[in-house]
This record gives structure tokens, C-alpha cells and sequence, in this order.
């Protein structure tokens, strides 16, 4: 069945979106993660102009993550201040980051920079996940006790806050900080961050593992819908037609990887995560190097 | 209130309505002088009559390509020693950049680039044999039928392919074609020929020119015009992104925050 999306004005088999979406739903059901890092280059690869595959792939991750957040919150596994000071460096974050797009836009160069920043971002922590994995698996064989909570220069900033569900009391510079980059490759790369905001929180901030779901999934649906409007107003390139299509699938198929997803254990989940993002960097960098099928392409100015 | 005003719009239109019936041709009175000076009765009859289809090809949810028909006769025979047909569509103009990939560093990144103004997003041209074989070369540029006979004002990087590869990537989406299928000629005198719009067709005004020609010459040429519009939802959401994006971006969030929720409750328990 083709169904017209009106603002990528292109016509294409809704069920293969939907396939799409449940795909990327099933992954990242089974790793815990939006997958939106997963979905945006699916769709550049179907052909959808990168602004709307950016813009409506932040606004399906919003969608996707939503219904965690909802259940995060009622097991009250929300730090709110954190979530908070996070949002609003997210905001910050991705303010810059749809200026920055909307200036590569003029110059020709998003498709070419939106896969650099998904290569170096994806490769670097792909790489990042399947050492850390094998290590933790061969730590698990070995049984060697590992420390709890470590102090570093981080902990000296100014600016200190209290957060309570937490039980955290530092500055607030570096997770607002962390919001900042985060919100900045969410407008760049149309992914909700969660890949990389979940292990930033771990350990950078140092929250225990069970507020970081849920406080991620906050700052995720938080700078999404910040994406979202920001696309809309500056660059018109919401196609909410795909982004529904897409949810779907992606609604469907999360919960499929959930159930999946329970039975594998921790480290060989994030090996094989990482394994899957390391795979996504090589086929962008591959498309990248290889010589294109057509030297010339057209943009048209609207 | 209303009924009054009912009964004042129709005592306005009465009048209007008793000099031309809707739906019927004006009737002309020969002792009228001001109607009987409108109708075109002095001008010889034109020795081409051509019509579309259609008024006007509809982009919906569904779209996946149309196509206009457009077909007439001709008061000179056709065909072989006698006349041809030439047709050109011609759809809405914008602003193209042309840009060509260059390798850096071992990358391939678009590199220079050429803004080519008012580009038709559409352009056909069809006739009973090519445009280059019927006219002179001066002639059929002048009128700029044919592809490349098209011309733009460019500006930016001037040496390159980039005329070429404007050309090239429109006919490889179908959106400019030439000779692409010919007119075809019944009993020497009714022609007509079906030209496929893509699925990538701009929205708005398409022109199109049907000419006669013969012993060189375009000797009658008649304008028609078409629509290709968006309607239904699909409209609907362009126009709202385009006039609120404001209000356009807050409903996305909120559409996809209500599907993921509603999603996630129905699909639970499956």
C-alpha cells in the first residue's frame, strides 16, 4: 500500500515503514534504547531527505519513549531535579544543535556531517560497549569485587545541588553539560540519546542504576519534543504521516524485543548492542568512502 | 435575522441570475449590442482544437503518479506531407542547486555548486514526430521546446557538467521528459497523447502549449492550463506546516506522545 508523505512529498510502501518501525522497536526493546540511531539511517537509506529523517525520527523516539517514561514514574524511579537540570541543557543543547542544521542545510553538507557524527559517535562507543562487556563477562568468570562510587576531579565544580532520589550531592555543571551534548547530537542525528545518555549517567554522574532509566527516558521525551517543534518552526520538516507509521510498528515491536530481552543476561546484552552499533558505524563510513553511483545531486530551495 | 438576510441575498441574485443561468452558456441577444461586440465572431475559426483531459490532477494520501491526456483535432491533415503536432507541458518553476561531489580526505562531501533559477519541476514534451525534426533550430529554441532548449539563469561555479546533470537527474525521476511517447494520430485529423506525471510531480500550475505545425512553421497554437493540488489530509498537514509550524510542531509532539501511550496499552497484554 503507497501512501503519499506529504512534507518529504515522496510516495512510499506504508508497510515496509511500518517493518521499519517494528525492527527498530524489537532492538531496542531488547537493549532498553529509543533507537533512534537505528531508525535515522534507515530512513536516509529509503531515501527520506535527512531534515525529515532527522526531524521525524526524534519525533518517534519521543513517541516510542513515552509509555516508559509513564511506567518509570508510577515505580517512582524519577529524579525530577536531575531530570530537570539535564532537560534544560538538553534544550540549550539542541537549540544550538537545529541552528547548526539549518546552516549545513545552506551549504549542501548535512547528509555528509549527519554520517560523520553518527560514524565517530557510534563507532567510538560501539567499540567503547564491546570491550566493556567482555571485560565484565570475563570480571564475572574471574569474580573480582569492584568498587561502588569513585571520586574524581568532577566532584571539586561549584554550583553544588542536593538530589534526593539519587542520594547524589554535586555540582550541577556536569550533568547539565552532559544535556548540552546530548540535546545537541539529538537535533544533529535525530536519536533521543539514550544510548549514550544512560552510560554518561552511570558513570560520569555516578546515579545508581535503577533512577537512570526513568530520568533518562525524561530528559529523552523532554528534548525530543523540543527537537520536534524546533525542526517544525525552523525548517518545516516534521512529516508526522511517517513518524505514525513508523510508532506502529515501533509500539508493537518493543514489545516483542522486551519479552526477549528479559531472558539474556546484562553484559551479553550490551555486547551484542555494541556489536549492532559498531555494524551501523562501518555501513555509514562505508557509504562515506565509497565511490558515489552519481557525482551530482539537486536540492531545491524552498 | 437570518431569513431576512436570505431572502436580501436572494433578491442580489435574482436579477444576476435571470441575465446568465448558472450552468447553461449566455444567451446573446442579437438586438444587444455590448454582449454581441464580447463574442469573438469576427476572427476566423483556429484550425487546431485541443483539450486535457482534466482540469486538474489530485495529490492525495494515496498518490502515486497521475498523468494528463490531452487530445484535438486539426483542420490540416496529419501525418506525412501534411502537419504535426507538438506538445509541451510545463509545470511550476522554482530555484535548483546543482551540487557535485568531490573527495576529501578519502570522503566523498558535496563540494562546488551551481543555483540554476526558475526550473520547471515538470517539463514534457511530446509530438506525432521530434521537435527537432519538424522545426528550425531557432525557431525551437526561441520557444524552448525540447530539453535542451531550456534556459536558466545560473550563477555560482560555472565550468563542470552541471546543465547536464540538471537535465539528467530530472529525466531519471521521470520529472522531465522528452519524446517520451508519441502523439498519435487517428483518421489524419484527431491526435492525442497520454503523458505520465510522476509521484514526485510538484503541487500548482501546469501550462500547456499544443502546437501545429507545418512546412516548418507553427501555424495555429493553443494554451491549456492544469492544476496539480494537494488534497485531502495530505494538504491539510503541508498547509499547516507551512503556515503554523508553531502550532504544527506542538500537535506532532502531542499526536506521538498519545500513539506511543495508546500503543503501548493496547499491545501489552499481546
Amino acid at each position: 500500500m503507497q501512501v503519499y508523505l506529504p512534507i518529504a512529498e515522496m510516495s512510499v510502501n506504508a508497510f515496509l515503514l511500518m517493518g521499519i518501525g517494528f525492527g527498530v522497536g524489537w532492538l531496542s526493546g531488547l537493549f532498553g534504547v529509543g533507537g533512534g540511531f537505528l531508525l535515522t539511517p534507515s530512513l536516509l537509506l529509503l531515501g527520506v531527505p535527512a531534515p525529515v529523517a532527522v526531524a521525524s525520527g526524534a519525533n518517534q523516539v519521543l513517541g516510542a519513549s513515552v509509555s516508559g517514561l509513564i511506567a518509570q514514574w508510577r515505580r517512582g524511579n524519577v529524579d525530577w531535579v536531575m531530570g530537570i537540570v539535564l532537560v534544560v541543557g538538553g534544550l540549550i543543547g539542541s537549540a544550538i544543535g537545529t541552528q547548526f542544521f539549518a546552516w549545513l542545510r545552506t551549504l549542501g553538507l548535512v547528509d555528509a556531517v549527519v554520517a560523520i557524527f553518527y560514524i565517530v559517535v557510534l563507532g567510538s562507543l560501539g567499540s567503547l560497549m564491546v570491550m566493556e562487556s567482555v571485560r565484565a563477562i570475563l570480571r564475572r568468570r574471574a569474580s573480582v569485587p569492584r568498587r561502588l562510587h569513585q571520586h574524581f576531579w568532577m566532584h571539586g565544580l561549584p554550583l553544588k545541588l542536593r538530589f534526593r532520589k539519587s542520594r547524589l550531592f554535586i555540582s550541577v555543571i556536569p550533568p547539565a553539560l552532559v544535556g548540552v551534548v546530548i540535546g545537541l547530537l539529538s537535533a544533529v542525528m535525530g536519536v533521543g540519546g539514550g544510548f549514550m545518555l544512560v552510560p554518561a549517567m552511570i558513570y560520569l554522574i555516578g546515579m545508581p542504576t535503577s533512577v537512570v532509566i526513568g530520568t533518562s527516558l525524561f530528559q529523552i521525551v523532554c528534548v525530543t519534543a523540543g527537537v520536534t517543534v524546533l525542526a517544525s518552526v525552523q525548517m518545516g520538516s516534521v512529516d508526522i504521516v511517517l513518524t505514525l507509521l513508523l510508532l506502529i510498528g515501533g509500539v508493537v515491536g518493543a514489545q516483542f524485543g522486551a519479552a526477549l530481552g528479559g531472558r539474556l543476561r546484562g553484559e551479553e546484552t550490551r555486547f551484542l548492542l555494541g556489536l549492532l552499533v559498531l555494524a551501523v558505524a562501518l555501513l555509514l563510513g562505508w557509504g562515506l568512502v565509497e565511490a558515489p553511483d552519481r557525482l551530482f545531486s539537486l536540492s531545491f530551495d524552498k | 435575522m437570518r431569513r431576512l438576510l436570505l431572502a436580501l441575498m436572494l433578491f442580489w441574485a435574482l436579477p444576476v441570475a435571470a441575465q446568465t443561468p448558472p450552468g447553461e452558456p449566455r444567451v446573446v441577444l442579437p438586438l444587444d449590442p455590448p454582449l454581441a461586440a464580447a463574442r469573438p465572431a469576427a476572427a476566423p475559426e483556429s484550425p487546431l482544437i485541443a483539450h486535457l483531459s482534466q482540469a486538474s490532477a489530485e495529490i492525495s494520501t494515496t498518490f502515486s503518479g497521475s498523468s494528463i491526456f490531452v487530445f484535438g483535432t486539426s483542420a490540416v491533415p496529419l501525418g506525412l506531407d501534411g502537419g504535426d503536432i507538438v506538445v509541451v507541458v510545463r509545470g511550476p518553476t522554482d530555484a535548483v542547486t546543482v551540487r557535485r561531489k568531490v573527495r576529501v580526505l578519502g570522503m566523498w562531501f558535496n563540494g562546488p555548486s551551481t543555483r540554476f533559477e526558475n526550473v520547471p519541476g515538470f517539463y514534457g514534451v511530446a509530438g506525432t514526430m521530434p521537435a527537432w525534426h519538424v522545426l528550425p533550430e531557432d525557431l525551437r529554441r526561441r520557444y524552448g521546446i525540447g530539453l535542451d532548449a531550456l534556459e536558466f539563469q545560473r550563477s555560482g561555479a560555472s565550468s563542470g557538467n552541471f546543465r547536464e546533470a540538471l537535465e539528467e537527474l530530472h529525466r531519471e525521476q521521470q520529472l522531465w521528459l522528452e519524446d517520451s511517447a508519441p502523439v498519435r494520430v487517428e483518421g489524419n485529423r484527431l491526435f492525442y497523447v497520454r503523458l505520465p506525471l510522476p509521484a514526485t510531480v510538484p503541487a500548482g500550475r501546469y501550462g500547456v502549449e499544443v502546437m501545429l505545425v507545418r512546412n516548418q512553421q507553427v501555424i495555429a497554437h493553443q494554451e491549456l492550463a492544469f492544476a496539480v493540488e494537494r488534497v485531502g489530509t495530505a494538504a491539510t498537514i503541508a498547509d499547516v506546516s507551512r503556515e503554523r509550524p508553531l502550532l504544527y510542531g506542538v500537535m506532532c509532539v502531542l499526536l506521538a506522545a498519545v500513539a506511543g501511550w495508546l500503543g503501548s496499552v493496547l499491545f501489552r497484554r499481546g
